[in-house]
């Protein structure tokens, strides 16, 4: 196990150091210039080159790279252009509205999607089936700012239930900030949703096919117990694989949700930073969420462990 | 242009002697509107918050560092400039005194400051200050060092009047002054820094907290010295009425539609024209309409490539049909018009001089010109960009005017990052599409009519035309050099503009007070319960 893990770790530092060259030369091959957009439209060659400059944006590439792995070592992200604030306190504050959001969702994903797919599973090709994989198929191509809207249109413009955007007004307490989370959430839920029912659908009629449940009907069991307690069980793995890979998604940032509503998330802000050109925000960011890719991944794997004693690392 | 104060709403059920007091008050104050100023009946409530939906984040909160005119929409509350425009587009005072003393040469301008303005730190406002203020603007905007060839000397004269010197004649300094776009703003010395860290003015609001694509808040500064004369557009007497103003990054325009519709949002900016329909008519908010508000242009590439060709720039003019540009661009016509003067008519600039060019769409004589001109098949680059539907639209119609006079087209559709900054890439475009805002004094907008700008025009009739044009003070005798300007623009083509659009803004029935200007503000407004 101790191994498993070294190496796990070794694997992960390796993964990180290509993602950090990987991130740094795409950013900055892009066209497009961080000075010139802060100068605005009609600003002059000379005052963008001395922005540049004030930046060390002007040295060239490999000095730049050298620079931020020498302060990525040392932990430090790097000072954002554009918010005039470290990245590491940009992405603190951006880490609250899209911590919520992803378990919000994940949440209702779950709570939709597992027990659909085990009811579409026992009543395999009939039409409580027919009606949950048809749900899944729409979850699934329904774009989620047209969802968005949609529910904006109805809950926040027409009933007035929730707000429509954003994500309170200054020092509002967590409570109404949560409260703006409610419509984003059941977006995300909803569309995340498909995946998981689709998953557990599939792995259900797997397990409910094999010796073990024929053996535990034949023992007596009741029907609950049999689909609930050996089936479920054993299908769970691969159900776990799909709700950490749309977990470690959703904590990158649902652009298109956060964008719609507004909301200040880590989505917005690595969109954000792209438009603006703020280089040391999208590395840092990018950095981040694929670390907390990897994690995840990892957390993942040891999860298996628990819910199947057949697992040895 | 100037919207009257709305009466704020009352709730209902008001007792019937409540009633009939209003009634009789109202009467009563009806009769004396003549000889009042006709603010103080329908003076909006005090207190509150407003949440102004804006189309983003700030480039940044120093309104000299950016000529983006979100940065201006929201610090022209904060900091006040010497001069600003009244509702009628004139120049009135600010923070100046008076319009300044002119000597009769043109050369010097005396300029009095108003006594007893106090900043955001309790200090009060002097010559000193001004004097620091116009030298960073005069180093730092784009426009400020246009300004900064023509003055000779910038100088305080004792705490209260500020001398400044020109080289020659020139008629638009106090139009530079006022406006709001890489303003010309006037800080408190001691916090003037690079970048700005404090945020120190003379305005109605004070700067409180900026929390990145959340908002900025705004809250009252209660020291604020107010001019005597009745609001007028941007000038005449500021008023705090709301407690606190919020701008809130709302990038996505259907989010800020539905949030006026919700009421979320007081007021939201840059509705899509689209949208007008459904706003329009709703009990709770009031669609507006800016008009005109603004123009696409084409910039043309007269240092490099195949346009660098005078007779490939007039043949690509006659090639465009501006109308179906514009109709491809705004869809109703209710949203734009097709005119080829650069300035409406009934204002000081209208000139038709030059516009036979203009709007023909002229496929076949544009092809003659192309072959007379041995146009040797170089595909044109057209440089756009989505990030403004309506320019990605233009752009569409206009490659296909070009192809049919018989051009080769290279369309190059990048994201707007990239696009200004290939801009200043001779080699890499020959036209690019972009938009401005309608400003009073031409020479304001757009920045082709200066040095340097992308573009690179640079002419004798350029010269002869904007010299003759800035030089002449008397306001009758300016129209008629803009027509010469025009006219210059028209056969030289450095520039095409395509027409004019309006622009679709919402607030809420709420927001008494409102007056609809293109850089939108909210002194002067409040909320009705």
């Amino acid at each position: 196990m101790t191994r498993y893990l070294a190496s796990r770790f070794v694997g992960m530092l390796i993964v990180m150091a290509i993602v950090a060259t990987i991130v740094f030369f795409i950013t900055r091959l892009a066209p497009g210039d961080p000075a010139a957009i802060m100068l605005g439209d009609q600003a002059t060659a000379a005052d963008i080159a001395k922005l540049r400059a004030s930046y060390g944006l002007d040295k060239p590439l490999p000095v730049q790279f050298v620079y931020w792995l020498g302060e990525l070592v040392q932990g430090n992200l790097g000072q954002s252009i554009f918010l005039q604030r470290p990245v590491t306190q940009a992405l603190i504050e951006r880490a609250e509205p899209t911590l919520f959001l992803t378990l919000f969702s994940i949440i209702i994903a779950t709570a939709i999607g597992v027990p659909c797919g085990i009811i579409a599973a026992v009543w395999r090709g009939t039409a409580t089936d027919q009606v949950f994989s048809g749900f899944a198929m729409l979850g699934a191509s329904i774009p989620s700012f047209w969802f968005g809207l949609i529910l904006m249109q109805i809950f926040a413009v027409g009933l007035g239930w929730f707000p429509v955007a954003g994500y309170g007004d200054p020092g509002v307490p967590l409570g109404e900030r949560l409260h703006h989370l409610v419509l984003p959430s059941i977006v995300l839920g909803v569309v995340n949703s498909a995946l998981i029912l689709r998953f557990t659908r599939a792995s259900m009629l797997d397990v409910l096919g094999d010796d073990h449940i024929r053996t535990a009907r034949a023992k007596g069991l009741s029907e609950a117990q049999v689909i609930l307690h050996h089936a479920l069980r054993n299908a769970l793995i691969p159900v776990i694989t799909v709700l950490g890979l749309t977990f470690a998604l959703l904590i990158g940032g649902a652009i298109v949700t956060e964008t719609v509503f507004g909301l200040p998330g880590v989505g917005n802000l690595v969109v954000s930073a792209v438009l603006r050109r703020d280089y040391p925000v999208i590395q840092g960011a990018l950095l981040v969420i694929a670390g907390l890719y990897v994690l995840i991944n990892l957390a993942i794997d040891l999860l298996y462990l628990a819910v199947d004693p057949r697992v040895k690392y | 242009m100037i919207r009257a104060a709305v009466p704020t709403d009352r709730s209902p059920g008001a007792r019937p002697l409540h009633a009939a007091l209003a009634a009789l008050l109202l009467a009563v104050a009806a009769a004396m509107l003549p000889y009042a100023s006709g603010i103080a009946l329908a003076a909006p409530a005090r207190g509150g918050a407003a949440n102004l939906a804006m189309i983003g984040e700030p480039q940044t909160l120093d309104p000299m560092a950016s000529t983006a005119d979100l940065v201006s929409i929201i610090m022209q509350h904060v900091y006040e400039p010497l001069y600003t425009f009244d509702g009628n587009w004139n120049v009135a005072p600010m923070l100046a005194e008076s319009l300044p003393a002119i000597s009769k040469d043109g050369l010097v301008y005396t300029i009095p400051l108003r006594k007893g303005v106090k900043f955001h730190d309790g200090k009060e406002m002097t010559s000193d200050d001004v004097v620091a203020s116009l030298k960073r603007w005069m180093e730092m905007a784009p426009r400020g060092k246009a300004v900064a060839k023509e003055i000779k000397s910038l100088e305080a004269r004792g705490p209260g009047t500020v001398v400044i010197t020109l080289n020659r004649p020139y008629a638009p300094l106090l139009a530079h002054f006022a406006l709001p776009s890489g303003f010309a703003v006037i800080m408190a010395k001691d916090s003037i820094a690079t970048p700005l860290t404090q945020f120190v003015g003379t305005g109605p609001y004070m700067f409180k907290e900026r929390k990145p694509d959340q908002y900025v808040q705004l809250v009252r500064f209660d020291g604020y010295s107010a001019r005597s004369e009745p609001p007028n557009g941007y000038a005449g007497k500021r008023e705090a009425l709301l407690d606190e103003l919020r701008f809130v990054p709302v990038p996505n325009a259907n989010t800020r539609v539905e949030g006026s519709l919700s009421g979320q949002y007081h007021f939201a900016d840059l509705l899509p024209v689209e949208s007008f329909s459904r706003v329009d008519g709703k009990p709770n908010v009031k669609a507006m309409l800016t008009a005109p508000f603004g123009f696409p242009y084409l910039v043309l590439n007269t240092k490099q490539g195949p346009l660098a060709n005078i007779a490939l720039r007039q043949a690509v003019q006659i090639a465009l049909n501006d109308a179906d540009m514009m109709a491809a661009g705004f869809g109703d016509p209710k949203f734009f018009s097709v005119e080829g003067n650069h300035y409406a008519k009934g204002t000081p600039f209208y000139s038709m001089a030059g516009t036979e060019n203009y709007g023909r769409g002229d496929a076949k004589k544009a092809a003659a010109m192309v072959a007379a001109a041995k146009y040797d098949g170089t595909p044109i680059k057209i440089l756009t960009s989505q990030a403004y539907e309506f320019h990605y639209r233009i752009a569409l119609v206009m490659a296909e005017n070009l192809k049919a006079a018989g051009f080769k087209v290279d369309m190059q559709v990048v994201d707007w990052a990239t696009l200004i900054q290939r801009r200043n890439e001779p080699p890499l475009w020959d036209i690019y599409i972009t938009h401005s805002a309608v400003l009073p004094e031409p020479t304001l907008t757009p920045p082709q009519l200066g040095d340097g700008a992308p573009g690179w025009w640079s002419s004798p009739a350029k010269k002869a035309a904007l010299d003759a044009f800035d030089a002449e003070t008397d306001s009758a005798k300016r129209g008629p050099l803009w027509g010469k300007v025009q006219e210059v623009v028209y056969t030289e083509v450095p520039y095409i503009r395509v027409g004019s659009f309006n622009s679709v803004t919402a607030r809420s029935a709420k927001l008494d007070g409102y007056v609809v200007m293109p850089y939108p503000f909210f002194w002067n407004t409040g909320l009705s319960k």
